[in-house]
């Protein structure tokens, strides 16, 4: 009896031991890159994924040469988990210092994904001096830090788009929506988190007051909120012409179910995240004709014609995987990241994190999203024109289940439609 | 031929029950063993530890601290739900206390634990006169719904929080302050439990209506406890404000007052020491764990659910039998 | 927008009475405090989906399977959870909650979240009352509200087993005496709580979306729609239904989305304070009063 649980004993701390002890030892070691992010969500899953495909492309062609040598990368997840609700930013943080510490990666891609883990997750970055691009966190509080102390946060770049473009490319289409139908009232709704409040009143501050647009009301969701009908019943009463969302999760859906359901005479542009993909036409029945939404990267969940770049990869992505792209917002970036972080380990030829943060900030590529390279926030500069920036797009479901580019103007394919039943204001 | 398992004390703690024992190495080894172990244990520890572990070691402690807490409001026949309530609020005062008015960390601490467990009393003062899962109940609804008010009223920097709290003076008092809380509650709280006070509390769960008969008012005891466990709870979440430097909306979080009751069921309630047992043996596994992610709170889930039906005792009853104990089979006569 | 707000609290007064009576009601019977209740109506939901889209059954029998399959699975939970842990209201609760969180979460780490999750509406269509529009299967969640409290009140009160639910309700000793097995009863009214719930998602999720996180929601809606009623009051939880209904839609409406939680919880905490069983908590008062 007695020997029987101490083996039992020894059993599971053998087991526990056996799992603590983890990853391979050996002479032509792989470089790993670490993905800590989200993988439940949608955007952290479609980034791995794609990380993934990049690190088995880059290894098909021998992998990375380091000082002479070629050396095959490997990725290594973890489940951070802090996009979920009730998760405790430390908790998420511990999650990446446990990928940093166990597996030593050279860097990090796509990282957090909620802007508040992404703010206090710099100071753990440069702690353990680990090059990290991020994907999928946007808020610009994250370049204010590394402007402050460059040398202190030099290892935080992110190549998506961050809230201060998003504001740039909704006050464009909706400059593109007043030239062509004359509307000047809007409906503002977004999400209670940080970067959607950023987005909201920056395009408020940037764009609606000084074109003299009439702000019906800005009104903040708290996250996971499901029913919207008063919102859509003030919007409806007060004539609201355009109705700009701005929400990341899965339940903004029932937002554009509603509105149709609702019939709202209001046009729907703004970014509602599970509008992007393709799937979104069969999961909302197809009622979504006439939604305008935006893509935060050339490259994720779209492809424009007018960059073969951005075709092959989604195209790739498909046929590996079976499936096309759904997130339209990380995956695009989280490729690119993976080439970026190669190109650089190539040109600093060692793994040294400060000679790799030296050839990362030096980065000028041109890849699916464009053209890309960092500005002094370590952030990659979007504009419009893929020759010189890196590009989002704009685009509205068609009443056949099309997807359009209707922003920005070199890409677009076709110019937005008005939604049946909702006439210009000219 | 039928048998049956007896159980019979062992030698040594028959004779170690008695005064004698003082007379024989092994016989106080024997008594001293079971408390000077977590005490060098947790001692001794912070000084082996690497960096990374000596984090889990922190929250082992935090998390045995928040069961510990759980714990005393069980046996008083008050099942919570919402750790997370004590443990926000406790974060949230000391955070206010050290960002909005400039108090030195140390100074907040204490004052936020007291504040934080008063405030988390008047919170629930309500439900003190109802018994069974109101209780439970209300303890669930209501640090959801703090977020809420949070995010609402935009307060104490609202959905964003307040960061560059200012941090413990070092590492090694952030350490030694935890785990000198966590072994003053276990041993403090143990023997206040065993004195003539801990047994009106424990009679309230048993029964209350004869409590009342015997000329108690059980509110103002209830109420009591309530602020004892709450305010443990409290100093907990203050502490953590500091050592995250950080206080928001996330602690209030669901995770804050599941693996507290995980912690104290798998290790037994009703002891302290279990619930302390529970935490060392489920903070540590949830850190190896880590990699699968979401699924650690599925077997919190299942863990529940097996030791209530299964080994209702938990692992430190368990522990102190065999301790105290042999069984052997016998022939049924 | 008055009369507006005026029908979206009707419509959203019957969706909270609709959440909150399958909890009420194996509370009011076996005294039991289903905290898995929010995890059976996610579960219930995700079975239809997965039946109807992956296996692609027709819709109407993808409910008819997960309906008995949830009431299946609660009176498994009863069976060999809750029965051995019968009368102590600690680990009932623990135990419950422990179900309910490994549900959720199982769902949650499989990545059942996404807005594709979600049940086709029975009617699609909306009509206008007043200046308003209102879909179809928001009438369609009021009027299945009103069938239930007609429904459950004919139940309990002309059938025989109905009388049962009642009895071991009212006196479970003096039940038992006149032969009405309390175990079995209460097995039942857990199952046909859970079936509540799958029956509450598959006419409510259709407004929506399925995810983990709306079963902690749909948990805590059924608790303070409850707490305020008073346990195991039916007459309780419309009332208090209307109450929090009409309360969300107006401070939705004229004061801010953010504030919608807010009013529910200082409803929960003014109820207590004054009456602490509820409005209409007095047929076991004495019990739960101490």
């Amino acid at each position: 009896m007695k020997s029987r649980s101490i083996w039992c004993c020894l059993m599971i701390i053998a087991a526990l031991a056996s799992l603590m002890v983890v990853g391979p030892a050996g002479a032509a070691e792989p470089i790993v890159i670490g993905v800590p992010t989200s993988l439940g969500f949608l955007e952290g899953k479609e980034s791995h994924k794609v990380v993934q495909m990049a690190v088995s492309e880059i290894n098909a062609k021998g992998g990375v040469t380091v000082g002479g040598q070629k050396r095959l990368l490997e990725v290594s997840s973890m489940d951070i988990r802090d996009a979920a609700p009730g998760v405790p930013v430390p908790e998420a943080l511990l999650g990446i210092e446990k990928n940093i510490l166990e597996k030593k990666p050279v860097g990090i891609v796509v990282g957090p994904f909620r802007s508040e883990a992404l703010v206090a997750g710099m100071d753990l970055i440069s702690k353990y001096k680990t090059p990290m691009i991020g994907t999928i966190a946007m808020t610009p509080a994250s370049e204010a830090k590394v402007k402050e102390d460059p040398e202190k946060y030099k290892y935080v770049f992110r190549n998506c788009l961050n809230a201060v473009y998003l504001v740039k490319y909704l006050a464009g289409t909706m400059e593109a929506i007043n030239k062509e139908f004359g509307f000047t009232k809007v409906y503002i709704m977004h999400q209670d988190v940080a970067w959607a409040r950023a987005t909201a009143d920056g395009v408020k501050k940037s764009y609606f007051e000084k074109a003299g647009w009439e702000v019906l009301e800005q009104e903040a969701y708290p996250t996971g909120t499901s029913d919207f009908s008063s919102a859509l019943m003030k919007a409806r009463s007060k004539g609201a012409q355009v109705i700009m969302p701005i929400f990341d999760m899965p339940q903004s859906g029932i937002l554009v179910k509603q509105w149709k359901s609702m019939g709202v005479p209001a046009l729907m542009a703004g970014f509602i995240s599970p509008l992007a993909g393709t799937d979104a036409w069969k999961s909302f029945d197809a009622k979504i004709g006439g939604a305008v939404n935006c893509v935060f990267e050339m490259g994720s969940a779209i492809a424009s014609d007018k960059l073969p770049k951005s075709v092959e990869f989604y195209n790739k992505y498909k046929k590996i995987y079976g499936k096309e792209l759904q997130a339209g917002h990380g995956p695009a970036p989280a490729y690119e990241s993976v080439y970026i972080l190669a190109e650089a380990i190539e040109r600093a030829g060692s793994l040294d994190p400060d000679a790799v943060v030296a050839q990362i900030k030096k980065t000028d590529r041109t890849g699916i999203m464009g053209r890309i390279r960092f500005d002094e926030g370590n952030q990659v500069i979007y504009g419009f024109d893929p020759k010189e920036t890196a590009v989002a797009a704009v685009f509205q479901w068609t009443d056949d289940g099309k997807r359009r580019i209707v922003f920005p103007e070199s890409l677009a394919d076709s110019k937005i439609q008005l939604p049946k039943g909702l006439k210009s204001a000219k | 031929m039928e048998r049956r398992k007896e159980r019979i004390d062992r030698g040594i703690k028959v004779r170690a029950g008695d005064v004698f024992a003082l007379c024989s190495w092994r016989e106080m080894l024997y008594l001293l063993a079971p408390r000077l172990i977590p005490v060098l244990g947790f001692l001794l520890l912070p000084l082996i530890l690497d960096n990374y572990w000596q984090k889990v070691l922190l929250s082992v402690a935090a998390f045995a601290l928040l069961a510990i807490s759980w714990d005393i409001l069980a046996q008083s026949g008050m099942i919570s739900l919402g750790q997370a309530l004590f443990f926000g609020l406790g974060a949230y005062c000391s955070g206010v206390l050290t960002h909005v008015f400039g108090w030195p960390p140390l100074l907040a601490l204490p004052v936020a634990a007291l504040l934080g467990g008063l405030l988390s009393t008047l919170c629930l003062l309500p439900v003190l006169r109802l018994r069974g899962v109101y209780f439970s109940m209300v303890t669930l609804i209501i640090p959801l719904m703090l977020v809420r008010v949070v995010e609402a009223t935009k307060i104490f920097g609202g959905t964003e929080g307040l960061s560059g709290i200012a941090p413990l003076p070092s590492k090694w008092i952030e350490l030694y302050l935890i785990v000198g809380a966590l072994l003053a509650a276990l041993f403090g709280f143990r023997r206040m439990l065993d004195s003539d006070y801990g047994l009106v509390l424990k009679a309230i769960k048993d029964n209350d209506r004869s409590v009342i008969n015997a000329g108690i008012n059980i509110y103002w005891f209830k109420a009591q406890a309530l602020f004892i466990a709450s305010s443990l709870a409290a100093l907990t979440g203050a502490f953590m404000t500091h050592v995250y430097m950080f206080v928001g909306m996330p602690v209030f979080a669901l995770d804050y007052s599941i693996l507290p009751i995980a912690a104290a069921v798998v290790g037994g309630p009703g002891t302290l020491a279990g619930a302390t047992v529970g935490a060392v043996i489920l903070v540590p596994l949830s850190e190896v764990l880590r990699g699968i992610g979401g699924l650690r709170i599925v077997f919190y889930g299942l863990f529940l659910v097996v030791f209530i039906v299964a080994l209702p005792e938990g692992i430190f009853h368990y522990i102190q039998r065999k301790y105290h104990q042999f069984e052997r089979w016998v022939e049924v006569q | 927008m008055f009369l507006g707000t005026i029908i979206y609290g009707l419509l959203n007064s019957a969706v909270l009475a609709v959440m909150a009576i399958g909890f009420n009601l194996t509370f009011g019977i076996s005294g039991v405090a289903n905290f898995a209740y929010g995890a059976m109506y996610i579960f219930s939901a995700y079975l239809s989906w997965t039946l109807f889209n992956l296996l692609e059954l027709p819709y109407w029998l993808a409910v008819c399977a997960s309906i008995p399959t949830t009431m299946a699975l609660g009176a498994l939970m009863y069976r060999f959870v809750l029965l051995r842990v019968r009368g102590q209201a600690l680990s009932e609760v623990i135990a419950t909650f422990g179900i309910g969180l490994a549900i959720l979460e199982l769902f949650n780490y499989l990545g059942f979240v996404g807005f594709e999750y979600t049940l086709p509406v029975l009617i699609d269509d909306s009509i206008m009352i007043g200046d308003t529009m209102v879909d179809w299967q928001r009438i369609l969640v009021t009027g299945v509200a009103g069938l239930l409290v007609a429904g459950l009140w004919a139940f309990t009160h002309y059938t025989r087993m109905g009388l049962a639910f009642r009895g071991i309700a009212q006196d479970e000793r003096t039940a038992l005496t006149l032969g009405i097995e309390s175990d079995r009863i209460a097995m039942l009214s857990v199952s046909l709580g859970c079936g509540l719930a799958a029956l509450a998602a598959t006419v409510i999720i259709p407004l929506g979306s399925i995810s983990p996180s709306e079963g902690y929601e749909v948990l805590i809606k059924a608790l303070a729609v409850c707490i305020i009623g008073g346990l195991g009051s039916t007459g309780g939880v419309i009332v208090a239904s209307f109450l929090i209904g009409f309360a969300e839609r107006f401070t939705d409406t004229y004061i801010s989305s953010h504030w919608t939680m807010i009013v529910s919880l200082a409803a929960i905490l003014l109820v207590l304070g004054f009456k602490p069983s509820g409005l209409f908590g007095r047929q076991k008062e004495l019990e739960e009063r101490i």
